[in-house]
């Protein structure tokens, strides 16, 4: 018998893409994950640009994660010229890209993911019954926002975060802001870890995961230059071409990832899993509090861990600031920069995972090669994988069931491609 | 009254543009008491193809289906609002237009080999339909949506920025990066409504918000980096970043390539 399923919108992600999954009988015989976003070439134009602008183009890549791009670049150009910041500019690098997740995994978690478990198709629908929901969903977004604004210099695409440095030192008062308004959301955060652990999460894709994540040093965050593996071992990020092992596929205009030939999972399941013992405070609590329903097989619980994550980013926000007041935020000048031929490889976790940035430079500082990969990258073979492991499992249940479990699948894992998808296409031949 | 219906729609982009009509977060609230959407992509799974009063379309035309989308936004909207600079002037993914061919991107991102996938040279919407009102920014900035959605409910034509970034530098009594400074600040050439965010955090001005129309400006902009000493083909590209699309700045790269023999410096 031959069924074909199509969903035509899978929105409420980042971006065009797709799923194709094809049944013969009882058996799944192929499954793909499409990415039809328009691919905006990144590597090839930014050729010939000097280091200076680099990360004002790169940031564009993405709107959500812009600061991450922007760091991504940032830490790649200075490596390749051997750059020392100061620890006033670590710290606030810090501080930015905890900001960024906060306002990240509260617009996936509120806006993007809860509406599914609670039947609606937007949150903004669910403000007659949920509006406490909705309310700290923007409350968190707004709080991270005010870290972007403060220190980037606007929410999305902000400038200020320069190679070498930061180009003006936040405002005191915004500094003060910043922290009454995490102080104030908070609960909001708590609450959240308490929403996604009552949820009924399905465990349709019960299954081995690869998890690699950033080794975040003694404490959990998000920066760092070696990939922690889940089979143990621990790499340079320079290796990041054998950890990834990129491949065109031609059904998608996302490069597929593997390590040693099976697909692996990045994002906040398997930073909390793999740097577990590095979290602390509040979210270390949580985090055992609920540790059963953060079994990183079922890759559902990727929510879930977003969550705990708010939960430590409010805090280390607030450690943060502290720490900027106790050694002071005086301006200091930005690094003084000197170009040279070289390449160099740097990393960070933005919300969604692992992204790096690999440079070459000429001897003026323009780029003569780069390749980007992002974390919804490295998460598309993984996504193919559980969606063929859920399907076999649901292979009778009725299409409808099974086309919302694959967006529910795709949505956790918070994928980045850029506006909205299409073509969830489930053939029975 | 029946409220205005409104769609949201996303091309070719970072997503940035809608995520600023998110951002407007509790006042997004109180505007939606106002209105119906009736598609948000970004946000929302309801997606009805119906007539809407205006569509607001973020992103650059890339691809067949962009098109293709595009056109079919176009025919059921009474206006038609591009926001961000991808929708109006293809932005950064533009920059190398008429430069590099689209197989020359296609083979250095994703190798030799058959092509796989149906681009097109990124541009904005107008090259392609007709737009009734154009939103510059990458992204776009909440005051200017706010206003444009409070002007539209009320009836009005909203208000259009038609000078150089210098404007509101000067009136925020920043000092002079390029004057004072000798540093490449595009300002001169570059709509203002930003409120010179980048040169009151001491950065140089690099165009986000596309290039005004006005080539009196961009040819002495040109001719004062050059003076102070800046390679041809960091300007270029400089002026590239966001403005590749539009005429001012095409002529400005010819002139340059003219005056160089087309030698590709540092
Ligand atoms: S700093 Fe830039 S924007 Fe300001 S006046 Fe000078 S050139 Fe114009
Ligand atoms: S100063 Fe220039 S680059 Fe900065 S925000 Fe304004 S238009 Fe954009």
């Amino acid at each position: 018998m031959a069924r074909e399923i199509v969903v035509e919108h899978l929105a409420r992600v980042e971006g065009h893409g797709g799923i194709e999954v094809t049944i013969e009988g009882e058996e799944v015989k192929d499954v793909k994950m499409r990415i039809s976003e328009g691919p905006r070439f990144f590597e090839a134009i930014i050729k010939g640009v000097k280091y200076d602008k680099v990360p004002d183009v790169m940031r564009r890549i993405c709107g959500i994660c812009t600061a991450s791009h922007s760091l991504a670049s940032i830490r790649t150009i200075e490596k390749a010229f051997k750059v020392e910041v100061t620890p006033r500019t670590a710290m606030l690098r810090d501080l930015l890209i905890h900001g960024e997740v906060i306002e990240s995994h509260s617009l996936h978690l509120f806006l993007l993911a809860l509406p599914d478990y609670l039947g609606y198709p937007d949150a903004l629908s669910m403000m007659d019954k949920h509006a406490k929901e909705v309310k700290a969903a923007f409350q968190l977004k707004k709080t991270g926002n005010m870290v972007h604004n403060a220190l980037s210099g606007r929410e999305v695409h902000g400038m200020n975060d320069r190679v070498g440095g930061f180009s003006t030192m936040p405002k005191e008062e915004d500094l003060l802001s910043i922290k009454k308004a995490m102080e104030d959301s908070k609960a909001a955060a708590e609450d959240a870890v308490s929403l996604f652990a009552s949820l009924d999460i399905p465990d349709c894709t019960h299954s081995e995961n690869i998890l690699m994540a950033l080794d975040p040093g003694d404490r959990f965050g998000y920066l760092g230059d070696h990939v922690l593996i889940s089979d143990g071992k621990r790499k340079r990020v320079e290796e990041y071409r054998e950890l990834t092992n990129e491949e065109v596929v031609k059904h998608s205009h996302a490069k597929h990832s593997s390590y040693r030939g099976s697909s692996f999972m990045v994002g906040a399941l398997s930073r909390v899993t793999l740097c577990k013992e590095r979290l602390y405070g509040t979210a270390n609590e949580l985090f055992r509090e609920h540790a059963e329903k953060l079994n990183p097989r079922n890759s559902l619980n990727n929510n879930l861990a977003q969550a705990i994550e708010l939960v430590h980013c409010i805090d280390r926000c607030l450690e943060d600031i502290d720490a900027l007041f106790n050694n002071g935020i005086e301006k200091e000048e930005l690094a003084k920069i000197e170009p040279r031929k070289s390449s160099a490889i740097g990393a960070v976790e933005a919300p969604r995972g692992i992204l790096y940035h690999d440079y070459s430079f000429d001897e003026n500082g323009c780029i003569t090669q780069a390749n980007v990969i992002t974390p919804t990258a490295m998460n598309s073979a993984n996504m193919e994988k559980d969606f063929g492991v859920a399907v076999g499992r649901l292979v009778s249940e009725r299409k409808e069931n099974l086309e919302s479990t694959l967006e529910l699948i795709a949505r956790a894992y918070d994928p980045c491609i850029s506006c909205s998808a299409h073509l969830i296409n489930v053939k029975f031949v | 009254m029946a409220k205005p219906k409104i769609g949201i729609y996303g091309l070719t982009g970072c997503g940035g543009d809608q995520l600023m009509i998110l951002n407007l977060e509790n006042e997004l609230l109180d505007l939606l008491r106002n209105v119906e959407i009736v598609a948000f992509q970004e946000a929302s799974s309801v997606q009805q193809d119906e007539e809407v009063d205006i569509a607001f379309v973020e992103g650059s035309v890339s691809t067949e289906l962009d098109l293709e989308r595009l056109k079919d936004v176009r025919k059921r909207s009474r206006m038609l609002i591009a926001i961000g600079d991808c929708a109006i002037g293809g932005c950064v993914q533009a920059m190398r237009n008429q430069e590099m061919t689209m197989k020359e991107k296609m083979e250095e991102v994703y190798g030799k080999g058959e092509e796989y996938f149906k681009v097109l040279e990124p541009y904005g919407l107008s090259k392609y339909v007709n737009v009734d009102l154009e939103l510059q920014g990458c992204p776009i900035e909440t005051t200017e949506i706010r206003q444009v959605f409070l002007s539209l409910l009320h009836g009005d034509t909203p208000e259009i920025k038609d000078y150089p970034v210098c404007v509101e530098c000067k009136l925020n009594e920043y000092q002079c990066l390029l004057v004072d400074k000798g540093m490449p600040c595009l300002g001169p050439i570059i709509a203002a409504g930003c409120n010179a965010r980048c040169p009151g955090l001491g950065i140089d001005c690099v165009g986000c918000r596309g290039p005004i129309m006005n080539e009196t400006n961009a040819a002495e902009e040109l001719h004062t980096l050059l003076e102070k000493g800046y390679d041809e083909r960091y300007i270029e590209n400089r002026l590239r970043f966001f403005g590749a699309n539009f005429e001012g700045i095409l002529k400005l790269s010819k002139m340059l390539r003219e005056k160089t023999g087309g030698a590709r410096g540092k």
